[in-house]
């Protein structure tokens, strides 16, 4: 019976279905492309690769090798750093720039600036500004997946390594880092996306990228076709990008048995080589996360004690938290379903569908937004009208303008998150353990129940925290769709950095990082109490 | 524990089901709080108006929600909401959009003899569609430590090659610059708006964010000459008197200063057309357009006079946007500064 396998498919198709409308946009009316699409095509696409390629090399780089490092070294700080590093994380590109572009605004009314009026970053408004700012933020992703993959590894391997003549910085090179590849390119596909459909960060650094160039004519012109026409292009990047992504696995295996095998001991480091090894990761942390969090402290310190605050604070933090929560809860479950799917009955269009299902994460907000608003609007109607019909009731509409119409258009942008961190975890999980409990008798349901959910349980924490931060950071598809007067902390923190009103920013930019911080604590509690390892111990 | 309760089969049937529960519940509940008040499309979400509308709250006992987004956001969302938008009042920052949600029929009119006195006849629509709140200037600004007086006296000293490498502009992103260059091309033709544009480009302008930022820049001597909305000079110079960037008043023996005006009207899918009228007749009242003058704006309504540390450019010749002729105009308008490679 090949439930599992509708179940996933159908799944996926609710979560790409709205997408659907882009490739369309090429057909009927607007069969061409127009002359502001064609005009602005060349240079974004051009910058928005820039992005991608950026982007994914420095957070690789960044992120894999501090992941490397802190699980195979030992050295002063590494215990605190080992934690801290996964901060940035709580940090949106777009609060990044905002800090930024404080220092710089001498007619902010915000005084308190650390480092004195004078601060600028020359080139900060280019690709390259927007590369680092984003690497600065995004690399926690490959740092994140990576360091849980060299955690789960055995000594045996390294100690195999070793002993046929490898020394231990060999040994970690040549053996540790390849096995731990799927799950670097995992992040580092996971920080692209994330760079090619970011909006806040290129739109406030005036970098014209992909994303840039749709909000330009989809609001400039109201040119919805050449809107849907390149975010059609982007999509068909993002899509290149998986691939490769998946080509930089090639064949690799990555199933590793998880039950057997001794922890690592990372090697201690000594004299200078230790206090070496703890400088990029500090500098760093203090560069993209410490002296960011203490300006927007100080800021928002200046604006309380000089009573500057919205009233809107406190429901919009409430708001930001509530839609995280529905959504992870919800794009956890697509996504075991659909990997789970995918696992049980393996199958050539299966594979497709699930690859397909995690495109709508490189859509920008915006488009994902009108994507998902046109067909719920359809829906809506017709259930208001059905209602009237069938039963005389006279009901709200259900989607427009609701909490459920944003958790779709969130699902259909974070689906891919979920996914991913469950894909990597599943594909950790022996095939055998499968076969075996299969052939105890268990039917599908129950090997999902008994064998992988218990196994996928870290990977199912990762992609719910991957989202949650994710939907409390996210702005685009909020600002269309978000509920009645249900303004959430990114709105606030945009809306009043577009206009420059800095001091308004300060305390909702301070709290989007805050409340950032709550899953990424919970993750790296996580991550430092062994839990990944030893959840998988007990089975 | 959690992989003992997750061993039970019916946890996923459960799980979802739940789900299923809270989202449905939640968005019910979202979209039925609230369900009385008057709700307003606001594009105008910072310009401290808040309290106007709480005011108008406290005296009529007319409940308000407050939905903010830029202008061309707010009419997307309205025209796809259709009959079933839950506005019933739309503001927005400039008349190009106002004029364009008219124009797709999205606004009704409004007949009220308190708005025919408190607007003059130019700042309304004839049918009263939409009503003026404000008026702005869109106008090149100097850093008076750098730029003698005089040397900057029309839109086209933007592009003299003297300012090459020391200009700023805003995003072409922004709907002041986009409805400044349709109404330029209504009244200029689109050849001679070019050649303007393309003198401003040809100096390599830096390219901002708000009007604000771009002030700021000038303040710290990054650029010489920039084109800014008249109130956000007024707040700096509020800020501090000394502030080092003057308006270069353009044109004044010819056409003036480009004007626009932020305006409001009644959506024309809204059943509460009286409590909107009540709302517009209130915030042209000259109560509660002495609030928004102090951010630096004119008001509407001629009973108020501009705020007192910028009477005098209240003397200033005007230009007012030709929205019947630059509204159709805005798409060439921002495939022209696309084309000069406007960023």
């Amino acid at each position: 019976m090949p439930g599992w396998a509708i179940v996933s498919g159908a799944v996926t198709l609710v979560v790409v279905a709205p997408l659907f409308a882009l490739p369309a946009s090429f057909f009927g009316q607007g069969e061409a492309f127009d002359s502001i699409a064609r005009a602005l095509l060349p240079e974004a696409l051009r910058t928005s690769v820039l992005l991608a390629l950026g982007v994914g090399t420095g957070t690789l780089l960044v992120g894999g090798s501090l992941a490397a490092l802190v699980s195979f070294y030992d050295f002063p700080g590494r215990r605190w750093l080992d934690w801290a590093l996964v901060l940035p994380m709580a940090m949106p590109g777009y609060v990044l720039v905002f800090v930024v572009l404080g220092q710089y605004d001498l007619a902010s009314p915000l005084q308190s600036n650390l480092l004195g009026d004078g601060l600028r970053i020359p080139g900060i408004r280019s690709p390259l500004g927007a590369i680092c700012i984003l690497t600065g933020v995004l690399y926690p992703y490959v740092y994140v997946l990576g360091r849980s993959a060299f955690l789960s590894q055995s000594r045996q391997a390294i100690e195999a390594a070793r002993s046929l003549g490898r020394t231990y910085g060999q040994a970690v090179r040549q053996v540790a880092v390849p096995l731990a590849r799927p799950a670097l390119a995992a992040g580092a596909a996971l920080a692209i996306m994330e760079a090619l459909a970011d909006f806040g960060t290129v739109n406030l650094l005036g970098v014209q990228a992909l994303t840039s160039a749709i909000f330009r004519v989809w609001y400039g012109a109201f040119d919805q076709a050449a809107a849907l026409q390149l975010a059609t292009v982007l999509i068909c990047l993002a899509l290149t990008m998986v691939t490769i992504e998946r080509l930089l696995r090639g064949r690799a295996r990555y199933q590793q048995n998880l039950a057997r095998g001794d922890a690592l001991e990372p090697r201690r480091l000594q004299g200078w080589r230790a206090w070496l090894a703890a400088v990029p990761g500090t500098l760093l942390l203090i560069v993209v996360f410490a002296l960011p969090v203490a300006q927007l402290v100080t800021w928002s310190w200046e604006t309380v004690s000089e009573g500057t605050l919205g009233p809107q604070l406190l429901p919009a933090a409430r708001n930001t938290v509530i839609l995280g929560l529905i959504t992870a809860t919800v794009a956890v479950a697509t996504s075991t379903v659909v990997v789970y799917g995918q696992r049980s009955q393996p199958s050539r269009p299966g594979k497709a569908l699930a690859r397909l299902s995690t495109i709508g994460y490189a859509v920008p907000g915006t488009v994902v937004a009108v994507a998902v608003y046109v067909p719920l609007v359809w829906v809506d109607r017709h259930l208001v009208d059905a209602a009237d019909t069938t039963f005389g009731w006279s009901i709200d509409l259900l989607f427009t303008g609701t909490i459920l119409g944003l958790v779709v258009a969130y699902l259909v942008r974070f689906h891919a998150l979920a996914y991913f961190a469950l894909d990597a975890r599943m594909g950790g999980i022996d095939p055998n353990l499968d076969e075996a409990a299969r052939s105890l008798g268990a039917d599908r349901t129950r090997v999902l129940g008994d064998v992988h959910l218990p196994l996928l349980w870290p990977g199912i924490l990762t992609g719910a925290l991957l989202v949650l931060v994710e939907v409390m950071k996210e702005l685009p598809a909020t600002a269309l769709l978000r509920p009645l007067g249900g303004d959430t902390l990114a709105i606030t923190v945009w809306e009043a950095t577009k206009d420059s009103r800095l001091d308004t920013a300060a305390l909702p930019a301070l709290l989007i990082v805050l409340v950032g911080l709550l899953p990424v604590i919970v993750l790296v509690r996580l991550l430092r109490s062994g839990g990944w390892n030893s959840v998988a111990d007990r089975i | 524990m959690l992989t003992r309760l997750l061993r039970r089969r019916w946890l996923l049937l459960a799980l979802g089901v739940g789900l299923l529960a809270v989202l449905v519940g939640g968005a019910l509940l979202a979209s039925s709080r609230g369900g009385d008040a008057l709700v307003i499309y606001n594009g105008r979400s910072h310009y401290g108006d808040e309290q106007v509308f709480e005011d108008f709250e406290e005296a009529t006992g007319i409940e308000i929600e407050l939905r903010g987004g830029t202008a061309p956001e707010l009419y997307e969302r309205l025209r796809q909401e259709g009959e079933d938008t839950p506005a019933d009042v739309l503001v927005t920052t400039d008349l190009a959009n106002l004029w364009r949600a008219e124009e797709a029929g999205l606004l009704q009119p409004v007949d009220s003899g308190v708005l025919e006195e408190q607007v003059p006849a130019e700042l309304h629509d004839p049918d009263g569609a939409w009503w003026a709140l404000t008026t702005r200037l869109r106008v090149p600004v100097v850093a008076t430590e750098r730029v003698p007086e005089g040397t900057v006296s029309s839109y086209e000293d933007l592009g003299d090659p003297q300012h090459r490498g020391r200009t700023c502009l805003r995003t072409s992103n922004s709907e002041y610059n986009q409805s400044l260059v349709a109404d330029m091309i209504a009244k200029r033709g689109a050849e001679a708006t070019e050649q303007l544009l393309r003198s401003w480009m040809a100096n390599d302008p830096d390219i901002l964010n708000s009007d604000g930022e771009m002030l700021a820049a000038m303040a710290a001597g990054d650029c010489d000459v920039g084109l800014a909305n008249h109130y956000y000079l007024a707040r700096a110079l509020e800020e501090d008197p000394d502030f080092p960037v003057a308006p270069a008043w353009p044109d004044q023996d010819g056409a003036g200063a480009h004007a626009n005006v932020s305006g409001v009207g009644v959506v024309a899918g809204s059943d509460r057309t009286e409590d909107a009228t009540a709302l517009i007749e209130y915030l042209t009242s000259a109560e509660a357009q002495a609030l928004v003058v102090e951010q630096g704006e004119f008001a509407a309504n001629p009973e108020v006079p501009p705020a007192p540390h910028i009477s005098e450019w209240g003397d200033v010749q005007t230009d007012p946007i030709a929205v019947e002729e630059a509204g159709p105009l805005l798409a060439d308008a921002v495939a022209l500064m696309v084309r000069v490679g406007w960023r």
